[in-house]
């Protein structure tokens, strides 16, 4: 009899992954990261250091120039078109902007994100209404997306990338237009979802999030890793060969 | 099940947020199915009128002496050398005149005096029943004339000429109406289905965003251009019925149209007629996805 196979322990497996964007713009230069299933990982650096690119590589929103991608097991890079949709269904995002319908209802917003796997209407319904008293949105179940203030939209789109309960979650800036108490509404779902068994990947700048964290904390600069051994904000140039993984504290 | 729950949803979605471009290509197909299908009408009947006509359609071969057996097996060869006939019938000089005898009636009475043998001997070729037949008929009969001991040939040639050119007529209509059809078919299914896709442009990156499978994204496009065709073929053909039996009542009485078969299509035409047109907004459609939605 052979038994089950095992879920990968890594979720996420980048080898030296290099992005650039024509006609020569670097975005990300071999970098080599490894985050294991079940972990929270805050990925910070200043604005252009290559956060954003990270997350899109991860959810196949782009393909690298050079180096491997692997996801839950999916070899990012290999993986058809016409499958792309087994890695977006294990990854759900909340983009920095936001990628609502504003033509349609908060419900909808949220809706669409289980619909597309085939979810009863009813379980739709329950989830979508627990999402909304969870980010404090119960009142805006009927409003137009494009009605909400960003705030609120941002919330929107962290409640549609968690809907599904996906093994893996990539918030892109998911507390840059919040006041501290819905950021700790939001922090506090994420965690939640963290302490169900899913991973998760936060790209801020926002240090009040990771000050005083028990999780990993990986910097980018310059679409390098910043070595450990580096002093943070100092601007200087990391270690190009050693992958950078920062000890939980 | 699920699957096309979800599909139907996003359809009716797509059809109601472009209504009023669904209304035009609706009533485009309505009406190209209509022009095609009422000519294709008319044609089909046409072609039983012919049969019909058919029956009577021969070629009389006027002998200037009655052919003995092997002149006559002799004949026979010749004739169907130059083409497959239905039957050929040798009428000696006194058959034709019980034949003529038969046909006066009542009057047969002014041939008294009048030798048996006054008729000549004739051959009547019966040829195939197509419509191929009255093309080639004239030049059969050119052919027949040439035939040794043949004073003249004789056949429906006015009739059949006009008849002939009608149905070439109607050829080209239907050819013409029928390239309308596919064009506006599939042009006007695509051009609308694109206009869906570019309203539709953010929700779709959104679903492939979300983990849609192509399928999931493809398929609504597919099921509004099946359902274009459908409900537009159905449409025509209903407008197409009425006018049908507009015409009927209109001819209904002692116009010659009560004298001849002008029937309506059968229900496997009318199926066949509509799911040709579903199927042609559906390659309309699949067009449009292939040009204008990059997954």
């Amino acid at each position: 009899m052979n038994p089950e196979p095992s879920p990968p322990s890594t979720m996420i497996d980048l080898i030296k992954v290099s992005k650039v964007y024509p006609p020569d713009v670097q975005a990300i230069t071999d970098i080599s990261l490894t985050v294991a299933r079940g972990e929270l990982v805050f990925l910070t650096g200043m604005s252009g250091a290559g956060k954003t690119t990270l997350l899109r590589l991860i959810s196949r929103m782009e393909k690298p120039t050079k180096g491997m991608v692997d996801v839950a097991g999916i070899d990012v890079i290999k993986l058809p078109q016409r499958n792309i949709h087994l890695l977006r269904r294990k990854v759900g995002m909340a983009y920095q902007d936001f990628k609502l319908l504003p033509e349609r209802t908060v419900a909808d917003n949220i809706a669409i994100a289980m619909e597309v796997v085939y979810c009863p209407r009813s379980f739709i319904e329950k989830r979508t209404r627990e999402l909304l008293a969870q980010l404090d949105l119960t009142r805006k179940y009927h409003t137009r997306a494009g009605e909400l203030s960003r705030g609120e939209q941002q919330r929107v789109a962290i409640a549609r990338a968690v809907a599904n309960n996906p093994e893996i979650v990539l918030a892109d800036e998911p507390t840059g237009n919040l006041d501290a108490e819905t950021t700790g509404r939001v922090m506090a779902l994420f965690k939640q979802l963290n302490r169900k068994g899913a991973t998760l990947v936060i790209a801020t700048h926002d240090r009040s999030l990771f000050q005083d964290t028990p999780h990993r904390v990986i910097e980018l600069r310059f679409g390098r890793l910043r070595s450990p051994h580096e002093a943070p904000d100092q601007g200087g140039e990391a270690d190009e060969d050693a992958p950078v993984m920062f000890e939980e504290t | 099940m699920r699957f096309w729950a979800v599909v139907l949803r996003h359809t009716c979605r797509n059809m109601l947020h472009t209504w009023k471009s669904q209304c035009m290509t609706l009533f485009t197909v309505s009406l190209s199915v209509l022009i095609f299908t009422f000519f294709y009408l008319i044609y089909s009947n046409a072609l039983h009128i012919g049969e019909e006509l058919d029956d009577d359609l021969r070629l009389v071969v006027y002998l200037d002496e009655e052919p003995a057996p092997p002149l006559q097996e002799e004949y026979r060869r010749k004739i169907l050398k130059f083409d497959q006939v239905d039957r050929i019938e040798f009428v000696g000089r006194e058959q034709a005149y019980k034949r003529f005898e038969h046909i006066l009636g009542e009057n047969s009475d002014v041939l008294t005096g009048v030798p048996t043998d006054f008729l000549p001997a004739s051959i009547e070729v019966y040829p195939v029943r197509s419509l191929d037949s009255l093309s080639r008929i004239k030049r059969f009969s050119d052919y027949l004339q040439t035939l040794p001991g043949v004073l003249k040939v004789q056949y429906g040639k006015e009739w059949i000429e006009r008849f002939y050119a009608f149905i070439q007529l109607m050829r080209v209509i239907i050819i013409l109406s029928g390239s309308l059809l596919i064009m506006t078919t599939t042009f006007m299914v695509a051009h609308t289905i694109r206009l869906t896709l570019f309203a539709r442009q953010q929700e779709l990156e959104l679903l492939r965003l979300v983990g849609a499978t192509n399928n999931y994204i493809r398929m609504p496009f597919l099921l509004e251009g099946a359902l274009q065709g459908c409900i537009g073929a159905g449409c025509g053909m209903g407008a197409l019925l009425v006018l049908f039996n507009w015409i009927t009542l209109q001819f209904a009485g002692p116009a010659a149209i009560t004298l001849l078969p002008f029937v309506f299509f059968d229900w496997p035409a009318v199926f066949a007629i509509i799911g040709i047109a579903t199927l042609l907004c559906v390659v309309g459609s699949f067009s449009a996805i292939r040009r204008f939605l990059h997954l």
